[in-house]
């Protein structure tokens, strides 16, 4: 499929452009959501959030596995409309960092709209101010730091005895992780303040942590190497022209990969960030491999053009092979099309993701992809037992669809449990309007790695208009939840998450 | 979606380290009226504002700034006057010089670290101010207001 840019110099070309509202402003979007959510109940989990804050009990069913105490920290685009104006892309919406503390005596619930520079900007003059990632508003204000438009909205990171809610290309926001209240944006030190910091860090078992942030207009990618108490081993930068934008990386024993795909940054100030990118499917996507103690050493390999949101984990043989897996789609439709198409109250076309194991032989130079499932069976947020992260994993849990298991809503609807050394899978189908938000592995306290312990995930259920925690057993997930936590409430869809032991 | 405040877009060069005013170049047949700068917000007494003016191409880096000068940083408002330019379109920049080196010091990706700021109170957008942002008339007397901030 053509990128927009290109769809619309088509459009332009066959006299089509005037008949196509170019930019729907106000509150088309807000009242064509409006009336799409009275026929469609899916669509009430991209409601724009009604409260600032929460905190409730769950009412909890089932047996409570014994063991099975923390916090589950939780981030997702929230806020979707200020004023008369809804936002044009679900990426768009205003941080709320939630967090789910689970205990024998219970489930309680917390959440909190994290207090960005922009939603209290945007408070303060009663509208849409900024350009956003797929978001244009009316007479927008000029964006002088990345930090801006922050809106921490992706992921969470307890690290280092701080929480720190995510985006993807600005500072992470540091959240009180009692109160959820937000502190401010967080400088790991002074030179490092505002560097892009992105929302799929990669934590080592023993705490040292790995990430990468770009810089669109300077056409690199930052990386960065944390220790265990949150100091700056070192950055790097490289040079990544042409520019485009990662969201989620890999790390092994030796190396850091990314995945550049042909989705090249265009520029220009007029633009939202996506408007300001061009897809080039005739072009490959390029394997960034870098060594880990040395940033200047970078290996260039390249795969067919493909979009790949997530990946569940990395490790390298003692041949120097690494190997990886992602949720892989031709191109980034979804993104471009479908995530802006949902805040209309529409279904956009939208690409499939099949699970792919990649192998690069970093002595020989060459990378090859093989998908790990039919073609009919999707997946999404893979992850895998934190304590082998950036080493061996055996097991994969990630969410999942297929064309046996269709539902009223087009998004996931299956949570799987994948094991690599049996070829097993294991899924569990939700109902038909109940849908699924990243699910993790939470192990055992006491186990052996990737042995004992639950998969956690939330689920929107959208006839009920309540948001559920369900637990399941990790070697029976096909039975169903072995207990739920169930609010009188239904909470925006989310994206990613955390745990956090007790 | 991250900006380019580059320490290139705003580095004064090297100051001279002399007392107030540098006028390079003017005559004073061109004389026009009298620029006075009001520097406010600036956030401490440490160090020195740096303030230099120009035409586009000193803003571009390709010529001299017509006026720079250095003065004592003070906290809240400073206020600096000229005489040196003829009338026509500038753009000033000023940056506070916490440390002493000269320079506007930039982090990791080139972000401003040390107070800054710009005719029009420019502060750019997905990108430095350009020239037009900051451009100003110079028509006889002439009074700006410029925060200075991180």
């Amino acid at each position: 499929m053509p990128a927009r840019r290109d769809l619309l110099r088509f459009m332009a070309a066959g006299g089509l452009l005037a008949q196509v509202p170019l930019r729907v402003h106000a509150d088309v979007w807000q009242d064509s959501f409006a009336q799409a959510v009275q026929r469609d109940p899916w669509l009430r989990g991209f409601r724009s959030v009604q409260r600032e804050t929460y905190d409730s009990q769950a009412t909890v069913a089932g047996r409570w596995p014994a063991g099975l105490a923390g916090t589950l920290f939780r981030n997702g685009p929230a806020r979707h409309e200020i004023g008369n104006f809804r936002y044009h892309h679900w990426f768009d919406g205003d941080g709320m960092v939630h967090a789910w503390r689970l205990g024998p005596a219970g489930v309680r619930h917390q959440g909190r709209l994290v207090q960005t520079r922009k939603l209290l900007a945007e408070r303060a003059a009663g509208r849409a101010l900024y350009p956003g990632f797929g978001t244009l508003p009316p007479d927008p204000a000029p964006v002088t730091s990345a930090d801006d438009v922050n809106v921490a909205n992706i992921s969470v990171l307890p690290h280092h005895g701080k929480l720190l809610a995510l985006w993807e290309a600005g500072s992470p926001w540091e959240i009180d992780a009692d109160s959820l209240a937000t502190k401010g944006l967080y400088a790991f030190n002074d030179d490092m303040a505002g560097v892009p910091f992105s929302a799929h860090p990669r934590v080592e078992p023993d705490g040292t942590l790995w990430n990468f942030g770009y810089v669109s207009d300077g056409g690199f990618i930052v990386l960065w190497h944390i220790d265990r108490n949150g100091q700056v081993v070192k950055a790097g930068k490289v040079d990544v022209r042409p520019m485009t934008f990662p969201h989620d990386f890999l790390v092994t024993s030796r190396h850091i990969v990314l995945l550049l795909p042909p989705l090249d940054y265009t520029g220009g100030r007029a633009a939202d960030f996506l408007d300001a990118h061009e897809w080039h499917p005739d072009r490959p996507t390029r394997v960034m491999v870098v060594d880990k103690n040395d940033f200047s050493r970078v290996q260039w390999l390249e795969l067919p053009a493909q979009w790949v949101f997530h990946f569940g984990n990395a490790w390298e043989d003692n041949q120097g092979v690494i190997h990886f897996d992602g949720a892989r789609a031709p191109e980034p439709s979804s993104m471009l099309n479908a995530f802006r198409a949902v805040m209309r109250g529409e279904r956009g076309d939208t690409a499939t993701f099949v699970h792919h194991h990649y192998q690069v032989d970093t002595r020989k130079g060459t990378v090859a992809e093989t998908p790990m499932f039919d073609r009919g069976f999707q997946s999404e947020f893979p992850v895998i037992d934190p304590r082998v992260s950036t080493l061996r994993n055996e097991r994969l849990v990630f969410l999942c669809t297929d064309d046996a298991h269709r539902v009223v809503h087009p998004l996931l609807n299956g949570v799987a449990v994948f094991s690599h050394a049996k070829d097993h899978l294991q899924t569990f189908w939700y109902g038909d309007n109940v849908i699924p938000e990243e699910h993790l592995f939470v192990p055992a306290p006491g186990s052996r790695p990737e042995s004992d312990g639950w998969v956690v995930g939330t689920a929107y259920d959208a006839v009920a208009d309540q948001t559920r925690l369900n637990v399941f057993d990790v070697r029976g997930i096909g039975d169903g939840p072995v207990a739920t936590a169930t609010l009188d409430y239904g909470l925006p869809l989310g994206l990613h998450g955390k745990f956090s032991g007790a | 979606m991250t900006t380019r405040l580059g320490p290139e877009h705003l580095r004064c060069a090297r100051f001279v380290r002399t007392a107030l005013l540098a006028a390079l170049g003017i005559s004073p047949a061109a004389v026009g009226g009298t620029l006075t700068v009001t520097m406010t917000d600036v956030p401490s007494a440490t160090g020195e504002l740096m303030i230099s003016i120009g035409d586009e191409a000193a803003f571009n880096g390709t010529a001299p700034y017509a006026v720079r000068a250095i003065l004592p940083a003070r906290v809240g408002t400073v206020t600096f006057s000229t005489d040196a330019l003829p009338d026509g379109s500038y753009a000033a920049r000023i940056m506070q010089d916490l440390n002493g080196n000269g320079e506007l010091d930039s982090n990791f990706v080139g972000m401003p670290k040390e107070p800054w700021g710009m005719s029009n109170n420019a502060r750019g957008n997905f990108g430095p101010p350009t020239f037009e942002d900051a451009r100003f008339e110079l028509t006889g007397d002439t009074t700006l207001a410029i925060q200075v901030r991180k």
